[in-house]
């Protein structure tokens, strides 16, 4: 009975499944899904090249679009962008735990409070207090906006550890695991598709609110938009706008990929 | 023979809870026998065997396992010794089978070519073709074979102590009574000491060498083997809880194809008057069965119908109660209690009069269960451990 049961789709699964990114592009359907993200952004940046071919530039504008300084202000905010993301989950991924473990359940409000607050406070004004307390600069832009993305990945820790069946746990628990190899090897692998949807949610919200650290010295792509806004020029407006929005779409399509990868098998 | 389980005076109050939920619970479980655990929802039963391997820390009383007293000793280490199962199952979604059964060997440090042997050996005993399930993810297996994977996780570092609680709960009836069956069969091999926890007394009687069935007082009513206590219950707990569902609870297990027949006068729908009435006068019965031309049923008609000066076609009542022959004893109760006549019409496939069931009819089947439940129970206590046989405390 149980050997004509086997489900064929099942066993082919089975059979090529040693990269699961060759799944990504297996097949058409597929491979639209994850390359469509990286097309739409190129064929912007081409529509966005072409745009600006066709405008006559001021000499301020030239001063901003010219490579280096484009180059300088994207690097800028990619690494700034993925120094809060780790230091977001070096953070909340412990914290989350920590939280779950019964010795600190009666804090998990205080800290969710804590963080909620993080996010609640308008984060224009955090950094600015962070610049007016520790001085401009990308230090304070950092702590801010690490501040502001810590809740998505704290409450989806807390989530995934907490979704975690009850008759899983019991069982390890009840083959004699202990509570730590019960935690390392069954709670946190089950949690991870969670934990890292929290980490998109975190590094999207970076990705974005960085860009305010150009009001305090940070750089980042912010600088090109602000100069946009303040010298009244359209192509470097739209020039700033869509890099960001480039830079955006990007992170979070290698960051929907390490989802797909990272995620355990067997879920 | 000294006991391998040994429960004394084991008590469970939950904080904040006035009532005990385990009062005083004195056992001794032998080596190689199943003992049931079976009661009510929430007469302790589940507590008691969580108490066994400490998932639940008594609140006073002794657990002594093997003549040692683990009452107070590393509880992880403990459950490595006992082998443990639960209705849930609960394997981990993101191991392999292999993996899932390897869980206490790979606790307890076996070499990696010991396990994957061992796995094999455990595989082919749940009938798993190791082959084909041993890279497989739980989420690939049905219900059945993941139970079977659980039964094989709890065996892996063979534990001289099994723990089960409703492990056949939430498994279809018919997938239920196979891998009861293959259960028994695999203990006759393994011989393991065995503590099994159920609310269905049906499976009670089935599984267990001795049965303690819990009452709503925490406490264990009575504690001896099947056969004890269904030919004398301790006391009228005990009485009601093996009697009255049970009984109704074994008509399911029969089908109206199995059983004898009862026989119902009948006529062509077409017949006349006079020779109904004739026909009804042999057989002293108040109704007459008419049916087509197929001898599919079509209505009942009494006496009185049969004198109306208005006879025709449709004078009588319809037939409702009809059940195919693969209908089980228990739905053929429920249509005879709504018919009006008080029978049930068996048809066959075609939708031809078979033959009826009557209460007469269920009587019977249920004295012939309660017969063969008898004899198999004596024999199961001829084959059970010495000493099992006794009656246990109560």
């Amino acid at each position: 009975m149980a050997v004509t049961g086997a489900d064929p789709r099942l066993a082919a699964e089975q059979a090529g499944s040693p990269s699961r990114l060759r799944a990504l592009v297996s097949d058409p359907a597929k491979a639209w899904n994850t390359f469509a993200i990286p097309l739409i952004v190129l064929i912007a940046l081409a529509a966005l090249y072409q745009y600006l071919g066709g405008v006559e530039l001021t000499s301020r504008e030239a001063a901003r679009l010219n490579q280096p300084e484009l180059i300088l202000r994207a690097r800028q905010h990619v690494v700034l962008s993925v120094q809060i993301a780790a230091w977001v989950i070096a953070i909340a991924v412990p914290l989350g735990i920590m939280l779950t473990r019964p010795w600190a359940k009666r804090l998990t409000p205080i800290f969710v409070g804590i963080a909620n607050a993080g996010q609640a406070i308008p984060s224009i004004g955090l950094l600015t207090i962070l610049a007016i307390a520790i001085g401009v600069g990308q230090r304070g832009a950092v702590i801010g906006v690490t501040a502001y993305c810590i809740l998505p990945v704290l409450r989806n820790t807390l989530v995934g550890i907490q979704q975690v069946d009850d008759s899983i746990i019991e069982a390890g628990r009840g083959m004699g695991m202990t509570r730590q190899a019960v935690l390392w090897r069954i709670e946190m692998p089950l949690a991870v598709p969670i934990v890292l949807a929290g980490v998109r949610t975190a590094l999207i919200l970076a990705v974005g609110t960085i860009t305010l650290g150009a009001l305090v010295g940070a750089g980042t792509l912010g600088v090109i938009i602000n100069s946009g806004v303040v010298g009244f020029s359209n192509p470097v407006l739209i020039t700033g706008a869509v890099l960001t929005a480039s830079v955006a779409l990007l992170i979070d399509w290698v960051a929907g990929i390490a989802e797909t990868v990272l995620r355990p098998k067997g879920l | 023979m000294d006991a391998m389980i040994r429960l004394d005076a084991l008590t469970k109050r939950y904080p904040g809870q006035e009532e005990l939920a385990v009062d005083n619970v004195d056992m001794e479980i032998l080596p190689g026998e199943i003992v049931v655990l079976v009661g009510p929802s929430g007469c302790g039963k589940t507590t008691t065997l969580k108490m066994i391997n400490r998932i639940i820390e008594p609140t006073s009383g002794r657990i002594i396992l093997e003549g040692e007293d683990v009452t107070d000793v590393n509880p992880d280490r403990l459950r490595r010794r006992i082998g443990y199962v639960i209705q849930q199952v609960g394997l981990f979604p993101h191991q392999t089978i292999a993996s899932n059964v390897a869980t206490v060997p790979k606790l307890l440090g076996w070499g990696k070519e010991r396990i994957t042997a061992r796995v094999d050996e455990l595989l082919e005993m749940v009938s798993l073709e190791p082959r084909i399930y041993r890279d497989r993810y739980p989420k690939e297996l049905s219900g059945g074979q993941r139970q079977r994977v659980g039964v094989a996780r709890a065996m892996a570092a063979d534990p001289p102590v099994m723990l089960m609680d409703e492990p056949f709960g939430a498994i279809d009836p018919i997938t239920r009574d196979r891998l009861q069956n293959e259960f028994l069969r695999l203990q006759e091999e393994i011989q393991k000491t065995i503590v099994f926890v159920t609310h269905d007394i049906d499976e009670a009687i089935k599984m267990g060498d001795r049965i303690a069935i819990f009452g709503d007082n925490h406490r264990i009513q009575q504690f001896a083997t099947p056969e004890a206590i269904l030919s004398q219950p301790a006391n009228e707990f005990v009485d009601d809880f093996t009697g009255t569902g049970a009984s109704l609870k074994r008509l399911n297990l029969v089908r109206v194809r199995d059983v004898d027949l009862g026989e119902w006068p009948t006529a062509i729908s077409s017949v006349r008057r006079e020779d109904a009435l004739a026909q009804l006068d042999e057989v002293d019965q108040a109704f007459l069965l008419l049916v087509d031309s197929n001898r599919r049923p079509v209505r009942w008609v009494s006496r009185r119908d049969l004198s109306r000066a208005d006879w025709n076609q449709h004078v009588g009542l319809p037939v409702r109660a009809q059940v195919p022959l693969n209908a089980t004893l228990s739905d053929a109760l429920d249509e005879m209690l709504t018919s009006s006549v008080g029978v049930a019409i068996v048809v066959d496939d075609g939708g031809a009069y078979r033959g009826i069931v009557d209460i007469d009819t269920v009587m019977t089947a249920v004295n012939t269960l309660r017969a063969e439940t008898r004899e198999r129970v004596a024999v199961a206590a001829w084959h059970a451990p010495a000493g099992a046989v006794e009656e246990g405390g109560a």
